[in-house]
């Protein structure tokens, strides 16, 4: 996944710049390159929206006929194929499911439905409520088989994978520059640092500045425009895989990673559990900004994983400095 | 209690809530642009714009089951060589926060052949500018003229469904079985 970034890119080649829009994957997915002509960054361009055209065609939730789907329908009965693209993911949840003690759970989806956040399939056969993503089991030849009556939904970490792949597509096309953002996991690569936004969790139409960003991975979970009312209160989609409860929607998590994939599942970590989250963000390198509303002066506070608290951890880890007027609790 | 999850106990920095922008507008896509790109073959686009009848609309709602908000179509013939070769179909649609303009190219089939956005806007008060504040993040000089598309374009956090855009095309769809067949 992730290719080392060529010498040649850390010189700034003056090019064509493209940016483009799809609606795939339930958001919107943007993608900008730069290139050597025009013709070759819109080839690239579209040779990247087919990646995520591809991921979103095997691992929808909502489609009858994807691989997740197929999954759903037949796996307890017997072992079904999946494309290698399918079981890469599934490799990457069950050891993100490993790593975190099972705070990331791909099979939440019959939560999901409860919750009214996934479409019930009439041929899905009945659940038993019993299991979780250690029965889930990744049998030899990419072939997938269901330990349990339960069901998966990969969108917790399909997403950071469509990503990944896009930005491949960019790199192989020889795009000198490139920045692939499906509404909010989002991966940049060529030689220019950017500044990281984040939406504000108490006015999601605002944005904060959080870092800056030269070539790697962020994504960013957050409740603010997925949620709904159920039984009296506002829920997210963001479950906690041992309690099935849903989380609440004050906060958002941005994960920052070597790749998308990476930084899109560790976000459902961080929110399911902060405190034990230090430890798995340790182990893939990785960490984690945490935005809460500060409802007293319409402001954000930012937790920060990489805060130790010495002198200098801002400028290392390339923290937007304190503003001047922040003030310290 | 680890060292871990020390980071929990104290913010690491506390924005005002002056430090926060409104969020974004983006331009993708000229029409031309666009046209260019769904057909890179094309050598003429010719407009068709029909103003669809009251049977029309109608015929539309109930092949698509979403509602026409509007009677006038915005609709171009890509010929090339002088043979058609489809339609290009411009439309919009509004959200609860969003605005999107977008495009879908039909071939003579009357399948989809590819869409793209042209305009994604999500208005709250419209671009209010504010690069004083921006200025201390983004290394500029207050004064410096910023555009939200140029300097803020990493927007980590959910973007709006886009659900309407999904049932903007299934409409269109039936748009081009009413009106452009």
């Amino acid at each position: 996944m992730n290719a080392p970034v060529d010498a040649a890119l850390l010189h700034p080649q003056p090019g064509v710049k493209h940016l483009r829009a799809r609606p795939l994957l339930g958001t919107l997915v943007e993608i900008a390159a730069i290139g050597a002509t025009a013709e070759r960054v819109q080839a690239g361009i579209e040779r990247a929206f087919q990646a995520v055209e591809m991921v979103h065609t095997l691992m929808s939730y909502h489609a009858a006929d994807s691989d997740v789907s197929r999954i759903n329908r037949c796996a307890f009965d017997r072992p079904v194929p999946v494309y290698e693209h399918t079981w890469r993911v599934l490799a990457a949840a069950r050891e993100m499911a490993e790593a975190s003690d099972g705070l990331f759970d791909i099979t939440i989806a019959p939560t999901l439905t409860q919750l009214g956040f996934l479409p019930r399939h009439a041929d899905f056969p009945r659940i038993s409520g019993q299991g979780n993503w250690r029965h889930v089991a990744l049998l030899p030849d990419n072939r997938v088989r269901l330990l349990r009556r339960l069901r998966i939904d990969v969108s917790g970490i399909a997403k950071g994978y469509a990503v990944d792949l896009a930005v491949k597509a960019l790199m192989d096309s020889g795009m000198s520059a490139g920045r692939v953002n499906a509404g909010g996991d989002l991966r940049l690569f060529g030689a220019t640092t950017q500044t990281l936004h984040a939406r504000h969790p108490g006015a999601p139409a605002s944005i904060v500045p959080l870092v800056e960003l030269r070539a790697g991975a962020a994504a960013t979970s957050a409740g603010y425009y997925t949620q709904r009312r159920h039984r009296g209160r506002m829920i997210t989609p963001l479950i906690h895989p041992h309690t099935r409860e849903a989380c609440g929607v004050e906060r958002s998590v941005t994960v920052l990673a070597q790749d998308c994939m990476t930084a899109d599942a560790l976000t459902k970590v961080v929110h399911a559990d902060p405190a034990q989250a230090g430890a798995v963000l340790m182990r893939f390198n990785a960490r984690a900004l945490m935005l809460e509303n500060d409802p007293l002066t319409g402001g954000c506070r930012i937790f920060d994983s990489a805060a130790t608290g010495q002198p200098g951890w801002r400028a290392r880890w390339g923290v937007a400095s304190d503003p001047g007027q922040a003030r310290h609790v | 209690m680890s060292n871990l999850d020390r980071w929990l106990m104290i913010p690491a920095l506390i924005l005002p809530a002056a430090a926060s922008a409104p969020a974004f507008a983006v331009q993708y896509l000229s029409v031309e642009q666009a046209q260019k790109v769904l057909f890179p073959g094309a050598d003429q686009f010719v407009a068709k714009p029909v103003t669809l009848s009251a049977a029309q609309r109608s015929a539309i709602e109930s092949a698509s089951g979403v509602r026409v908000r509007t009677a006038q179509v915005n609709a171009w013939r890509a010929k090339q060589g002088g043979k058609a070769t489809g339609w290009f179909m411009l439309d919009e649609v509004y959200g609860k926060h969003e605005f999107i303009t977008y495009a879908v190219a039909v071939d003579l089939d009357g399948a989809v052949k590819g869409m793209e956005i042209l305009d994604y806007r999500e208005t709250h008060g419209g671009e209010v500018q504010n690069p004083k504040w921006r200025a201390q993040f983004t290394g500029k000089k207050a004064g410096d003229t910023l555009k939200l598309d140029e300097d803020i374009k990493n927007i980590s956090g959910a973007t709006l469904s886009c659900k309407h855009i999904t049932d903007g095309v299934k409409r269109l769809l039936a748009t081009y079985v009413a009106a452009l067949k």
